[in-house]
């Protein structure tokens, strides 16, 4: 299970829910965009009343927040509209409050919204990975062609997010006045866009006003696209965006993964056929050296728990897939081998 | 599908398992009325469809940024027969 696909939203349509969540100070506000049904990571647009206050805590889940309206203050910094932030997992963050209140966009990805007060880190908190900046002041738009093939000129893009190891990608981007790119477009991974001001228009949609958003799961089509006053979003994918054009406005997503599967196999024939034929497609990926060699700093034994993938496993290891609820066999770095049972 | 990144495990109280379903039947409801509003657009998409097909056989389809290729009237697609004018899925490719 996911989150489905919801496109178009606007949130402008409903109204604001108190959040009682445990942990959350009175005076908050939420409006549900979209939400995992197993995890309960969710995107949630959030109102802080004028003299709301948080205590200093942490989120057991890895957390993005951008505002939208009004100002926040961050401990001792005051944050205007268009600061974004990307908050790790346990990272402590010092008391936030608001005097005359503020909207926020608040992005939960790996589980539901919490808060636990707390004076330092939680031991797991990946505290390098904390990052926040203005980005309506302190960034430049760039052309959008990070990626290739790419969007047409005058769609502009400011990355505020990336992840190395997945490539997913959070990142503001703008379409200028009488922008129009004439094809349907896909993508191997999901894609999320939250309007902050201004229209644009998708074939299939219609228009997404102010306030507009839509999650929507891989593969499925959208575009043509154009805008006739201008827009600036907040985008992100949950892995490597790769435009998939075409002009078939009927294609199922099931046609398009296959598309997509037949361009791997084009452009990369030797490691598609690897993938296929040496049952090392684990649905968690096969072994990566890079996390499971021995270092030299390391002798004893390397970290074998956390994985880019966000899975806890006890080793990277291949298996042969057998019939639901039988034991798997395993190869481990290792060279041993063992049966054990999955739950996934 | 995840962000692939660090989640800490934690324990979930009725009070937050409550919550999610909650939040989950709602979404059902927001879903529902999506899908329902994107069916209701499937004339007005017939046209958008058209004036596509328009544009990208005379001032052409973006293949990549600007660079635009005109294509033929004969080499548009045909829609195929029974098939619904569907743009949204609900998990992607776990809705087939």
């Amino acid at each position: 299970m996911a989150r489905p696909h919801i496109e178009p939203f606007c949130d402008r349509d409903v109204h604001f829910k108190n959040m009682r969540l445990p942990g959350f100070s009175r005076g908050m506000g939420y409006k549900m965009l979209s939400l995992d049904a197993d995890s309960g990571a969710c995107s949630m647009t959030v109102q802080l009343d004028g003299g709301y206050h948080q205590p200093p805590g942490f989120s057991w889940s890895e957390r993005e927040m951008i505002i939208v309206e009004g100002e926040l203050k961050v401990g001792d910094q005051t944050c205007r509209k268009g600061h974004y932030f990307f908050i790790p997992a346990g990272y402590c963050m010092p008391a936030i409050s608001t005097q005359q209140g503020c909207l926020v966009m608040m992005m939960y990805n790996t589980g539901e919204p919490s808060h636990e007060p707390s004076g330092e880190h939680h031991p797991l908190a990946q505290v390098d990975l904390y990052h926040s900046i203005d980005s309506y002041m302190d960034i430049p738009w760039a052309m959008g062609n990070l990626v290739k093939p790419s969007v047409a000129a005058g769609c502009l893009i400011k990355l505020l997010n990336f992840n190395p190891i997945s490539h997913a990608m959070t990142f503001l981007y703008c379409m200028t006045p009488c922008f129009k790119q004439d094809n349907i477009s896909y993508h191997d991974c999901a894609e999320e866009s939250y309007h902050l001001w201004g229209t644009s228009w998708m074939m299939q949609f219609g228009d997404i006003p102010t306030g507009g958003y839509f999650w929507r799961p891989a593969y499925i089509n959208h575009g043509a696209f154009a805008s006739e006053y201008g827009c600036i979003a907040l985008g992100r994918t949950d892995s490597k965006l790769f435009n998939h054009f075409h002009y078939n406005p009927w294609t199922t997503p099931k046609e398009n993964q296959e598309r997509a599967g037949a361009r791997l196999y084009q452009r990369d024939p030797l490691l598609y056929k690897w993938a296929l034929s040496y049952d090392h497609n684990h649905p968690h990926g096969p072994e990566d050296f890079e996390k499971t060699m021995q270092l030299r700093g390391n002798e004893q034994g390397h970290d074998n728990e956390h994985k880019s993938d966000g899975k806890r496993h006890d080793h990277w290891h291949g298996h042969d897939h057998q019939e639901d609820g039988s034991p798997h066999h395993h190869h481990h770095a290792d060279g041993s081998h063992h049966h054990h049972h999955h739950d996934d | 599908m995840t962000f692939k990144n660090l989640f800490i495990e934690h324990e979930l109280s009725p009070e937050i398992e409550a919550w999610i379903k909650e939040e989950v039947d709602e979404q059902e409801l927001r879903y529902r009325a999506v899908s329902h509003d994107m069916d209701n657009l499937a004339s007005m998409r017939e046209k958008w469809y058209q004036e596509f097909f328009d544009r990208i056989t005379t001032s052409g389809f973006n293949e990549d940024g600007d660079a635009k290729t005109p294509i033929k009237p004969e080499h548009l697609p045909v829609k195929p027969e029974g098939r619904n004018d569907q743009v949204i899925w609900k998990y992607g490719i776990d809705d087939e």
